[in-house]
């Protein structure tokens, strides 16, 4: 008897069916919290970890003796975990980068943003896709200054002599990776259908690279061991690196701009703690919050009434600098990303 | 009733990995199969080839896989070569300093792989230490170490090579004295004794450490990554970045399994290789190694010469990293650099001791290890009796169904798990954690544990049975001790390797439930702060510290002495 792969495929759905035990995606619920009530939070370790110990947790924990506990890691691996768990997470919250919540919404993994949190009526627009954004902070070119002729002013600058064999090219399709890519092909070319080939053609140019550089860590060591002198990175760390390590190098400040990064608060589909997670993301968006993550690690708000000091602002991406940012299309990005995978690991890291 | 002893004493192992290791892999081969990656999907679909069609037709993958196997064949070759003098220093030194002498294998091994690659960049950097110290001989700096093979394979050699190590020294110890002494009354030297004595007798732990470190090299990743640059290519690598990073599991998954394969052929090669020199053992006539008489000065002049300095290299290479851990330990910077001494401060110290961010995970990481190491040992001695000693139909399929975790890449190990999460499966985290752990542990337990039993004396066994020693006497009389070596390095590569285990470790992490080398991935993803140096250099002094006790009130020497 002969069984065609779409009957094969009903049949085996309905015998993992019967086999699976049964969950559903049911509609967020909101019971008021309560003592004992437990939120999980999924963040990024370090100094992320430590301000929102310190500035949101014990907010909630006096309000409801609920707890908070965490969950450490990468986006990479909570984003997995989410995925696998969809409809019934065992976050609440969880801290993914621009593409990964915003794609994570489509997919039914976490909430839009709503306005059941209250400080979202202040965040910027572009801030309101995927969730939460909870701090921007745009990629672009980090440069050794005393190498350079002049000012790095445009994207197009990386394709000057001066920098042959010089830059480590960020690593993958990462937000760093997609920025240097995206910025190139429609700073040449003006339009971002033209990444492929024509993009990774011209990108292809700069070749060969000193290294590719896979994360902050590794390109600040690239630097200073002289093994590099250009790259493409968040620039928050950027700032930290060249005030309190190397001098020598700036951030370009691009007249195409600078391309738009951010970490976004999602809260899962299917929570058992909706007030609760609206509670943490409404106080992470809070002006003290903000000026937090904008005094220790350069993190610009993502809302339109945060306190700055005027000591850092030069540093930050102020309300009026908003929409000099470039956000790039997304939806059409993850589209293509495995192909164009596929060709950046064959014709630009091989 | 002997002919089912063999398939009794590999029962507890077998059921083990069909309950904690089978069903991942299961997932995974199901995952291979899907025509397309679909996260969402059902894992069970009709069958497909598209994935392994897609990797056969591209010359990429091709490349990939084969870099990554003559990438781990290069290091599994260093390994043996340098780790060779390591072991056999550490076999002869005399037993109430050998577990101080231990601390060179040990402590890299407690220190974070991470902060350990670090130490490589500062060692081949255009401005690191090579180049500082060839520049005072005038010699003009090198500046292309990094980011290639090379750099790659030195990395891997100082992450892998302890295994090698204690591999090696489990049998280099198990020799007797009255063979050297024998082999000294008929004129041989040092040098001669070991090529001719030592090396064949030691290639049942050659044999374990090739295999281990062969395939640990072929499935890592991190510091292939940090190392090569993404120049080299390794297909840990591949898999990881389709499986997380693009969402592509099918393609991950079918990576993995051809990874497995590759790996698995490898074992049976080199077994294959090995049992050919070690005839004696299968009953053949032992073929005495017959050094031509030119031959003999040379080895005797040069063999001293060129074993401390392999010793040498080895030490360097182990020990010199943790200088830059001790180092940035103490240096006044938010994230950590590879790139000099900014400025004394003790405040990453502070953050360990007093702010308590990592007492909870050191806490749940020595327990899970403990609990995994102690459930391995207890099922993994009968499986070296049974394979050492009770041959049975079908032990060599068995045997490889035991290796399998060490073939397959843990990430994929983690993706198998993850898909087993949409089918909703209550089980404890901490129970859940350990069953995993165990699984990584075995494979290794197996093979280091089986090279000790083939080493055992039987004839001492016989002994004590015509004295009148029952069964129990003569196990704990006689074997455990002669075990010993075997249970101490078994014990010592379990607990690390639980200890260490991030990668499958990290998809189970629950908020109650953080390992302490996750937290410190977790801040490492993010950014390296010295904290991950000041937490490896509290575990070095610690280590040092346990292993002072041990030498001291624990005289291993006494408990194996034969």
């Amino acid at each position: 008897m002969n069984i065609k792969r779409r009957s094969f495929n009903k049949l085996i759905l309905g015998g993992a069916a019967t086999l699976a035990a049964p969950y559903s995606f049911v509609r967020a619920q909101t019971p008021d919290p309560k003592p004992g009530d437990e939120l999980v939070v999924g963040i990024w370790g370090g100094t992320q970890e430590k301000i929102v110990k310190q500035y949101i947790e014990p907010v909630l924990v006096d309000k409801y003796g609920c707890k908070i506990s965490y969950v450490l890691g990468g986006t990479v691996e909570r984003r997995a975990r989410a995925y696998a768990e969809r409809g019934r997470p065992s976050f609440d919250v969880l801290y993914l980068n621009i593409f990964e919540s915003r794609q994570a919404v489509k997919d039914g993994v976490t909430q839009p943003a709503t306005d059941a949190v209250e400080n979202a009526q202040y965040l910027y627009p572009i801030a309101r896709k995927g969730g939460y954004g909870v701090a921007i902070n745009p990629c672009t070119i980090v440069y050794n200054k005393t190498k350079a002729s002049a000012p790095i002013t445009s994207w197009k600058d990386m394709w000057k002599p001066e920098w042959q064999g010089r830059i480590a090219w960020p690593n993958g399709l990462g937000a760093e990776g997609i920025s240097a890519l995206m910025m190139s092909t429609l700073s040449w070319f003006g339009d971002q259908t033209k990444m492929a080939p024509e993009g990774f053609d011209k990108v292809k140019e700069l070749k060969p690279f000193a290294a590719i550089q896979g994360s902050q860590a590794q390109l600040f060591d690239m630097f200073d061991q002289d093994i590099a002198d250009l790259s493409v990175e968040f620039g928050s760390f950027c700032e930290k690196y060249i005030e309190e390590r190397n001098p020598d190098f700036a951030l370009a400040d691009p007249e195409e701009g600078k391309a738009l990064a951010m970490n976004v608060a999602c809260i899962t589909e299917g929570t058992r703690n909706q007030k609760l997670a609206e509670e943490w993301v409404n106080l992470h968006l809070s002006p003290e919050v903000m000026q937090a993550y904008a005094k220790e690690i350069y993190y610009s708000p993502t809302v339109t009434n945060a306190d700055i000091p005027a000591d850092i602002q030069s540093k930050l991406i102020m309300p009026d600098q908003i929409d000099t940012l470039v956000d790039f299309d997304w939806d059409y990005i993850n589209g293509n990303r495995n192909k164009w995978q596929s060709i950046y690991d064959r014709e630009i890291a091989g | 009733m002997r002919k089912w002893l063999g398939p009794a004493l590999s029962a507890p192992v077998t059921i083990w990995l069909l309950i904690a290791f089978a069903a991942p892999l299961v997932a995974v081969v199901f995952l291979s199969l899907h025509e397309y990656s679909d996260p969402f999907g059902p894992l069970i679909q009709s069958p497909s080839l598209q994935q392994f069609i897609d990797i056969a037709s591209d010359s990429f993958y091709y490349r990939v896989v084969f870099e990554t196997i003559w990438l781990s064949v290069a290091v599994t070759i260093v390994s043996a070569l340098l780790g060779y003098p390591v072991a056999y220093w550490l076999a002869r030194m005399p037993g109430k300093y050998r577990a101080f002498a231990f601390a060179i294998v040990l402590i890299p091994l407690l220190t974070n792989v991470v902060v350990r690659s670090l130490g490589i960049i500062l060692l081949l950097s255009p401005e690191g230490l090579i180049n500082i110290v060839t520049g005072w001989f005038g010699i003009p700096a090198v500046k292309t170490m990094l980011f290639n093979h090379g750099a790659v394979i030195v990395a891997l050699t100082q992450v892998f090579m302890p295994f090698m190590v204690l591999a090696l020294y489990d049998n280099l110890q198990n020799t007797s004295p009255r063979v050297h002494e024998a082999a000294q009354s008929l004129g041989a030297s040092p040098a001669i004794r070991f090529l001719t004595v030592d090396l064949p007798l030691s290639l049942p732990g050659l044999k374990s450490g090739m295999i281990v470190v062969f395939l640990m090299s072929s499935t890592s990743y991190v510091s292939a990554t940090m190392l090569g640059g993404k120049k080299v290519w390794t297909t840990g690598m591949l898999v990881l970045q389709e499986a997380m990073h693009n969402l592509n599991t099918s393609l991950a998954a079918a990576l993995a399994l051809v990874m497995t394969v590759t790996g698995l052929l490898f074992a049976v090669l080199a077994t294959l290789a090995l049992n050919r020199l070690m005839t004696w053992r299968y009953g053949g006539r032992s073929r005495p190694i017959a050094l031509p008489r030119f031959v003999e000065p040379v080895v005797n002049v040069a063999g001293p010469i060129v074993s401390w300095l392999l010793f040498a290299a080895s030490v360097v290479l182990l020990l010199l990293p943790l200088g830059l851990v001790f180092v940035q330990s103490f240096n006044d910077v938010e994230l950590a650099t590879a790139a000099g001494f900014r400025g004394f401060t003790l405040r990453w110290y502070h953050e360990v001791f007093v702010s308590g961010y990592y007492t909870d995970s050191f806490i749940v990481s020595v327990k899970v290890a403990l609990a995994a190491l102690a459930v391995s040992l207890i099922i993994a001695v009968p499986a070296a009796f049974a394979l050492a000693r009770f041959p049975f139909r079908g032990r060599s399929a068995l045997l490889a169904f035991w290796l399998l975790p060490l073939t397959l890449p843990h990430v994929a190990l983690g993706v198998g798990m993850l898909k087993l999460l949409q089918i909703y499966v209550a089980v404890p985290a901490f129970i859940g954690l350990v069953a995993i752990h165990v699984v990584v542990i075995l494979p290794f337990a197996i093979t280091l544990l089986t090279a000790s039993v083939i080493g055992l004396d039987e004839a001492q066994e016989e002994a004590a049975a015509s004295l009148g020693a029952n069964a129990w006497k003569r196990f704990l009389l006689v074997i455990v001790p002669g075990l010993m070596p075997g249970l101490f390095a078994t014990s010592i590569v379990g607990f690390l390797l639980s200890f260490d285990e991030v990668t499958v470790t990290s998809f189970l992490t629950t908020a109650r439930l953080t390992t302490l080398p996750v937290r410190l991935y977790a801040e490492a993803s993010f950014e390296l702060r010295p904290t991950a140096h000041a937490l490896s250099s509290v575990l070095i002094l610690l280590t040092i510290v346990l292993l002072a006790v041990v030498g001291r009130f624990v005289r291993l020497d006494r408990l194996y002495a034969r």
